[in-house]
């Protein structure tokens, strides 16, 4: 179980930005803005259940990828709460980095090395032995159809067989947590199919799995849960259907819209 | 941290770039530059003494037992220039490679036993000049000594009062200085500078690629969520490009070492009878007289030095947004680093206590000593330390600059 509570994240603005900022009026700042700080994340919050796949959407620039950094450790959050299972990410990164996979437009694989060599590395940092290792790289390989591309060099490969050995490279040290930040982004058909049949697998297994997107359909197809979130501040969170309703119809894309739309009334 | 440290080892050795900065580049450059000045002024030099000169007389009529003596030599010949010409010009256009000018007075002075000037017109840019004038005066060596026997016949003086006569004292020059330091004093300077610069240029281009190269293909946040402490992962990469740095000064040393060892034996197999200049032979001597330990004291001074670039060069390039950001702050750093190092190359400067604590300088003077054979074994571990505790500190800078979130994820 995840459970992500009152998650703020804010970096220091450059000197200049503050400079200028400086000679503006606080209304003509971002709301995010305080002159000083830029609150990237203001209030996040969302549960995801093992079996369950969520997903992460909202405009770009909401604060999806630094909420999904936090999640994964890269970033430490400014204050709220990460739970995975009970235990603390923020006070343990360190740890709980064994229990989390993630996934994002710039997490890559090391172009000099092959794809089974790529695997073979991350599993053994995650402190993987070797047995389990390679049963479970077998194991991955066979679902996402990577053998016969698993000792070329991960530069030598299509967009889309990069990302599906960097899926590989995400859940081989089996995470209780999968964290995919807009894992279908400049795949073609094909490619996004085998991303989200390996998503689909997921759904009513042990582990929660989160993915971002700005695919509504995708959200459609696969997820139980739906977590909007715009300008820092979770809009929305609950079940397809509950997000559905909030447009008064059946489209995703108008409650979407209506939401984000809606984001001056609903401000916190 | 093992575990990345030969992960990055690994696929820096599949960069062909860094085969090349590392490897090629460090093992060929010393023998290039040694052994090929080595060769190089010999072959020159040879050329230069058994060529034939050709050559002019200018007032052939005002000397002609000088002007016969000359003749005499067949590795030169004599060129006539009409009067109309200059022999300057000749000189210019290699058609002779020197002129003789006899003054007209060369007859009367000869008669009144007073010296008679020969101008010697040649182009004193050429490097083999010295060898022409030299063999100009071998040729003439024995008519001027028999000449002046002569002479001091005619005053009724032995050889040895007819030289009192002309030189009543000499001052014989005795250097305390063996051939070693000498050397070592003039051209020590270098060997530091091109195991420096070559040091820096081993750890350059990985840094920029374990750095801001990793930020920009991905790997890096890639790496940062494993569960590796941040200081095992900096330390890895520090400790990866300081082995480029230190690979690339070792196998200049290693090279230099070889050429140290066997630079006799190569000249004489590639020229049999060769004509070696002073210098060249002074340079073989210096070189043979280079120990093991005297090698091994200048690799142990060179490790904090590639600590230190190691140090600095993955703190540039973590911070860097691009490679081409990081290539920019590169000249900079090769500025700062290329200075202290100029300063130990100008004449005067000196390892003494104050030089000794001035960082690169210390280091770089301290080489030219160990060449020179005159190292001050006390100074020598002051500066050691002292710059192992620089690099030391450096690196802590390092790991603190990469826990920091706005210079890891940067934009």
């Amino acid at each position: 179980m995840l459970i992500v509570k009152n998650l703020m994240k804010r970096f220091r603005l450059d000197g200049k930005t503050v400079k200028e900022n400086r000679k503006k009026n606080r209304n003509a700042l971002d709301p995010r803005e305080d002159g000083i700080w830029f609150n990237a994340v203001r209030d996040v919050s969302f549960s995801c259940g093992a079996g369950q796949v969520l997903g992460l959407i909202g405009p770009n620039g909401a604060g999806k990828t630094t909420s999904l950094r936090m999640l994964s450790t890269a970033l430490q959050a400014t204050s709220g709460q990460i739970m995975i299972n009970g235990e603390d990410v923020i006070a343990e990164p360190l740890a709980m980095r064994k229990r989390i996979g993630f996934l994002s437009g710039t997490t890559s694989l090391y172009h000099r090395l092959t794809v089974r060599e790529n695997v073979e590395y991350f599993g053994r940092l995650h402190g993987m032995n070797e047995a389990d290792l390679q049963v479970e790289i077998n194991n991955i390989f066979n679902m996402l159809d990577i053998h016969s591309f698993a000792d070329k060099k991960a530069d030598s490969l299509s967009t889309g067989m990069k990302q599906r050995a960097n899926i590989a490279r995400t859940v081989i040290h089996r995470p209780e947590v999968i964290v995919l930040d807009e894992p279908t982004t400049g795949l073609d058909v094909i490619a996004a199919k085998s991303i989200l049949d390996f998503i689909e697998s997921y759904k009513g297994g042990d582990v929660p799995l989160i993915f971002s997107t700005h695919h509504l359909h995708e959200v459609e197809k696969l997820c139980d849960k739906v977590v909007l979130i715009d300008q820092g501040v979770t809009r929305f969170d609950g079940d397809v259907n509950d997000f559905r309703q909030i447009s008064g119809n059946s489209s995703l894309y108008d409650s979407f819209l209506k939401l984000v739309s809606d984001k001056e009334v609903k401000n916190v | 941290m093992f575990r990345v440290y030969l992960k990055e080892l690994l696929e820096l050795t599949r960069d062909r770039k860094t085969l090349i900065f590392t490897i090629l580049l460090p093992t060929l450059i010393m023998p290039v530059i040694m052994f090929g000045f080595a060769a190089v002024t010999v072959k020159i030099a040879n050329k230069a003494v058994t060529e034939e000169l050709k050559y002019a007389i200018i007032g052939q009529q005002y000397y002609p037992g000088l002007v016969d003596e000359i003749k005499k030599d067949d590795s030169m010949q004599l060129v006539d220039i009409p009067e109309d010409k200059s022999a300057k010009q000749y000189i210019e256009n290699n058609e002779i490679r020197f002129a003789l000018e006899i003054e007209e007075s060369a007859a009367d002075k000869l008669d009144n036993k007073e010296p008679v000037n020969i101008k010697m017109l040649y182009n004193d840019s050429l490097a083999t000049s010295e060898l022409i004038y030299q063999r100009v005066n071998k040729a003439l060596k024995d008519y001027k000594q028999n000449f002046i026997l002569q002479r001091y016949e005619q005053l009724g003086l032995t050889e040895s009062q007819g030289k009192g006569l002309n030189e009543p004292f000499t001052i014989v020059k005795e250097s305390t200085a063996n051939e070693r330091e000498s050397l070592g004093e003039k051209i020590g300077g270098l060997l530091p500078y091109i195991l420096i610069i070559i040091g820096l240029s081993g750890a350059m281009y990985p840094a920029i690629d374990l750095g801001v190269g990793e930020k920009e293909r991905g790997t890096l946040e890639t790496l940062l969520l494993t569960p590796v402490s941040r200081f095992s992962i900096v330390f890895a990469k520090f400790l990866v490009i300081f082995t480029t740095s230190f690979v690339s000064i070792f196998l200049t040393l290693l090279s230099f070492a070889l050429i140290s060892l066997t630079t006799g034996d190569l000249m004489a197999s590639f020229f049999p009878d060769p004509v070696f200049t002073e210098k060249t032979e002074q340079l073989i001597t210096t070189l043979s007289g280079i120990s093991l330990l005297d090698i091994f004291l200048m690799f142990l001074m060179l490790v904090p030095i590639a600590a230190i670039f190691a140090s600095i060069l993955l703190s540039v390039s973590i911070y860097a947004r691009t490679f081409k950001e990081a290539q920019n702050y590169m000249s900079p750093i090769l500025l700062v680093i290329i200075f202290p190092l100029i300063i130990s190359l100008l004449p005067g400067v000196k390892l003494d206590w104050f030089w000794a604590s001035v960082p690169i300088t210390n280091i770089s003077l301290a080489i030219k000593e160990i060449f020179k054979g005159t190292i001050d074994f006390d100074m020598l571990i002051v500066i050691f330390v002292s710059t192992t505790i620089i690099a030391g500190a450096l690196l802590a800078l390092c790991n603190w600059w990469f826990q920091r979130e706005q210079v890891l994820f940067r934009s």
